[in-house]
């Protein structure tokens, strides 16, 4: 069970700093979808805590927006805004397919993407999304009086399981990542089951093709879950740009992937499941955006 | 914490404790018990309700969170004016069995077709994705979401809800008489009742899985404001044990521990918070023993003692011998073995056990809960309690789902006696936790497999020694042991069988009764070690069911002459729709041999995915 002597649902960012000043050891919390469950017998036990920082109804922390060739976000979107928010829809696809896969509708409506990301669990499922849109972190604190802002790459920002570079009496304020018009997307995730499942593996994958439609202009790939934090796969990147791409090309660039794998656990399984959702992935960018691939090999039964 | 929110339409100020979540102030303070705490981690849905018109699961919002927000639950969903369309569309489709998760379905269905209007059956499937149900297998559940929806698009009339009476019953679909309660969430299991004066109960449990209780100090819990009583086996005053078949149980642990989670003591306050806190304070000394895990191993001489009475910790052996089995292999052109495990699952009924217990103005104490075996238990806590029989009284409530996990009386006892020392009303309600850690398992087994046949598939000799982890107390041991090996061999006609179905105990959680209990290990053996034979002789597998299957005036492994026996017909007329692709079963591996049974239109489709966006799919 959760409890705790002070509970505040802080109205305004000056409040929140307030009362980080006269109690730095606050936990700060949006959704609350991850530490109730957290506090349990079997895992974290009774959990008393001091201060709780409740940020979710803080309004200058829910926004949605588009700065020329970059979207940015507070760090109030929730999961659910991912799916329904027409901009975020328009300019990062891939969010909204990673949100449909995201625990369950009720849960989406609840956490934020800030929770999910300061977090930091290894098979979080925002992290390949936001790592493929070159997604940065705002942050923000107030010494003196004065609210200081940092600016970091995400990929810098998560350092470890459960690890980041948040430092104390520090919040997140918001997200900023690449607008990408005109760019195809999938997401992969497979779990034990279809709903409110930690992923095994997870990827994300962005693609643009060149103006002729003959190569791959741009292509993202980031995976999650198999290794201490999600990363992007440059390599097979790199690879996959400039040239004409076919099916069996396709194939051997994710065969690569499966080197990637750092779980101590399923080896096996996660290494063949993420060779198929590379392939899987870019596959369908590929078809997405123009170009004409199919996937190298006799075609899927239906099974 | 004072919070202000309007609940229903109607706007309510109460003062909670700060660390309350949705579902407490709901249910608790407000006492709207429709919605359920199944699990409070927000993974099964039953606390599903809206907060400003969104669906949110209230087991994982802090009640702050709710100030000055409007909040519906599904007590008062259709607004007094009859079930809504989705309520009356789970009523017909007849979707609720249990009806612990419908609540939370209604709800969840509800929220779907608000959103999304016109949504598909997989679209259906998603939208429910957090919501579980351990029951009814959900197919139901969909169908009546699908009418809803074509019920609210007027794409099927209004009179597509109503009742079909027909005459005569045999044979029709008949309306659920209990559904009315279940999809509103008007009917009460026993954690949402409640009576004045009422105190609630918290149990201390074992950390220990085999250990000596030298000393209970109970001082500083007693002393605890609020903490009306605190008892432990010392209290009891009956003969102290239960068991659906041996009587091996004691209501609290008496001298010995025996599994991680078996009650030590239990507090009775006048809060939850109260109890859990004085549970905290109550100083229990072990002398923690080495225990014994593996039941192979438990069986051994030396292995520790767990109960006086049962030798080398034999709850129960029960043995089937028929004709000569040494005969019957010698006889075999082929002799098959294997060895085969089951596992100790959980059967995660829904609602997590609780009761109510009182006693009434003439002495007769009366126990609310959702027992399934409410005359055994009545008649053992009689005697637990040195009270004449007319005194005791069990009165079962609503279950929110058994299985068999709910046949042990693990915590009825306690309640009793608490209700009887305080003279108040007390509650017991267990967490999701609580109830995987103190409740029944099913029983695992290992079976060691061996099968005679000859060329032809006829079983000359069956030999099955299963032994199996019966955990700490019997529970349903015996009877698990009789039923897997009685039914183990399966509906055929065998002249020579042997089989030793061993139960034993070690100090893991109790196994109980678990559906089909026993036989449904024994047989998954059989059936798995047919299909292996089948391999071996090169045969159809179910030409070899067909070679072997009862008839008419065959003789049960038993003994027993069954005069009519349609199990060939059965089987006949279940191929026949299976479109069953014949063969040996490994032929696919080895061979060009195409594959019939998949990809026609009966094949079921894989599990669809990202419904609420079309994702694109190219392979």
């Amino acid at each position: 069970m959760l409890t705790y002597d002070h509970y505040v649902v802080a109205g305004s960012l000056s409040e929140v700093f307030d009362i980080l000043d006269a109690k730095p050891a606050s936990r700060i919390l949006a959704g609350a979808t991850d530490i109730l469950p957290w506090a349990r017998y079997g895992r974290a036990g009774d959990v008393h805590l001091s201060s709780v920082i409740d940020l979710s109804k803080i309004a200058d922390l829910k926004y949605i927006q588009q700065n020329g060739n970059k979207i940015s976000f507070g760090a109030n979107t929730t999961i659910a805004d991912l799916q329904n928010n027409a901009l975020l829809r328009e300019h990062a696809s891939i969010l909204a397919k990673c949100a449909v896969w995201f625990a369950d509708d009720q849960i989406r409506e609840q956490a934020t993407v800030a929770g999910n990301v300061v977090n930091a669990s290894p098979a979080g499922d925002t992290q390949p999304a936001l790592l493929a849109l070159n997604t940065n972190i705002l942050l923000m604190r107030r010494e003196q009086g004065e609210i200081l802002k940092r600016v970091i790459p995400l990929a810098d920002f998560i350092q470890g399981p459960g690890k980041t570079l948040l430092g104390q009496k520090e919040i997140v304020a918001g997200f900023e990542c690449d607008s990408l018009l005109g760019y195809g997307s999938a997401y992969e995730k497979v779990g034990h089951r279809r709903s409110l499942v930690i992923s095994t593996v997870c990827l994300a994958v962005i693609g643009k093709a060149s103006k002729d439609k003959a190569t791959l202009e741009d292509i993202r790939i980031a995976i999650g879950a198999v290794g201490p934090v999600p990363r992007r796969l440059r390599d097979l990147e790199s690879s996959l740009i400039g040239s004409s791409v076919t099916g069996l090309m396709v194939r051997q660039v994710a065969e690569e992937a499966c080197d990637y794998v750092q779980s101590r656990s399923r080896q096996e399984y996660r290494r063949e499941v993420l060779v198929n959702f590379v392939e899987r992935g870019v596959i369908s960018v590929l078809n997405q955006v123009g170009l004409k691939v199919i996937r190298y090999g006799e075609e899927l039964t239906s099974v | 914490m004072e919070i202000s929110a309007t609940v229903n339409g109607r706007r309510v100020t109460r003062n909670v404790p700060n660390h309350y979540r949705l579902i407490d102030f709901v249910r608790e303070e407000l006492h709207l018990t429709g919605n359920k705490e199944g699990c409070g981690a927000g993974e099964c849905g039953t606390c599903s309700m809206f907060v400003d018109g969104v669906l949110v699961k209230s087991c994982l919002m802090p009640v702050q969170k709710v100030i000055n927000s409007n909040i519906e639950t599904v007590d008062d969903l259709d607004r007094d004016a009859g079930r809504t369309v989705v309520q009356q569309a789970f009523h017909k489709c007849g979707s609720s069995q249990c009806g612990y998760c419908i609540p939370g379905m209604v709800m969840a269905a509800t929220s779907l077709l608000r959103k999304m209007p016109f949504p598909d059956r997989e679209q259906i499937k998603e939208g429910l994705g957090g919501n579980i149900c351990r029951c009814t297998g959900y197919q139901k559940i969909v169908d009546a979401v699908e009418l809803a929806r074509d019920v609210l698009n007027k794409t099927l009339p209004s009179s597509a809800l109503e009742e079909n009476t027909t005459e005569p019953i045999m044979g029709a679909s008949t309306p659920r008489l209990d559904a009315p309660g279940k999809v509103t969430g008007a009917a009460k299991y026993a954690a949402d009742m409640e009576m004045a004066n009422m105190l609630h109960m918290q149990v201390l449990r074992s950390p220990h899985s085999y250990a000596k209780i030298i000393s209970i100090d109970a001082k500083a819990a007693l002393a605890m404001p609020g903490v009306e009583v605190v008892i432990t086996s010392n209290d009891v005053p009956g003969i102290d044990n239960f068991g659906v078949f041996i009587e091996d149980q004691p209501i609290m642990a008496r001298e010995y521990v025996r599994y991680v989670g078996e009650a030590v003591a239990a507090i009775a306050a006048e809060t939850l918070d109260i109890a859990i806190a004085a549970s905290k304070l109550i100083i229990v000394k072990y002398e923690v023993l080495g225990g014994v895990f593996d039941p192979h191993l438990a069986m051994k001489d030396g292995a520790p003692q767990l109960h006086e009475f049962a030798k080398n910790n034999i709850t129960k052996h029960t043995k089937i011998r028929k004709g000569d089995i040494e005969e019957g292999f010698k006889q075999a052109d082929v002799i098959v073995e294997e060895v085969y495990q089951t596992a100790k699952i959980e059967h995660a009924y829904l609602e997590p056990e609780a009761g109510l217990a009182y006693v009434e103005s003439d002495g007769c104490v009366t126990i609310h809960s959702p027992s399934q075996n409410i005359t055994h238990h009545r008649h053992a806590l009689a005697k637990i309690l040195d009270r004449p029989i007319n005194k005791v009284r069990m009165i079962m409530s609503t279950v929110g789902g058994g299985f068999g996990g709910k046949e042990d009386m693990i915590y009825q006892g306690m309640l009793a006696l608490a209700a009887i020392k305080t003279r108040r009303p007390v509650r017991y309600v267990f967490t999701r936790e609580e109830s995987f850690i103190a409740s029944a398992k099913r029983h695992p087994f290992t079976i060691q497999y061996k099968m005679g046949l000859k060329k032809s598939g006829k079983i000359t000799a069956t030999k099955m020694v299963m032994v199996s982890d019966g955990g700490a107390y019997a529970m349903s041991t015996p009877g698990v042991m009789n039923k897997s090996a009685i039914l183990g061999p399966g509906p055929y006609q065998l002249d020579n069988v042997w089989v030793d179905a061993i139960g034993v105990y070690t100090n893991n959680t109790p196994s109980g009764a678990m559906r089909a209990f026993g036989a449904f290990q024994s047989e998954f053996a059989t059936e798995a070690h047919l299909d292996l034979c089948a391999e071996k002789l090169q045969m159809d597998p179910i030409e070899l069911r067909m070679v072997n299957l009862m008839r008419d005036g065959a003789t049960t492994h038993t003994r027993q002459k069954i005069d009519r026996v349609l199990a060939v017909d059965c089987l006949d007329a279940v191929m026949k729709l299976a479109g069953w692709d014949k063969g040996i079963p490994n032929r696919h591996g080895n061979s060009k041999v195409t594959r019939l049974d998949i990809g026609s239109t009966a094949t079921r489709k894989s599990c669809t995915l990202g419904t609420h966006l079309k994702q694109e799919e190219d392979a």
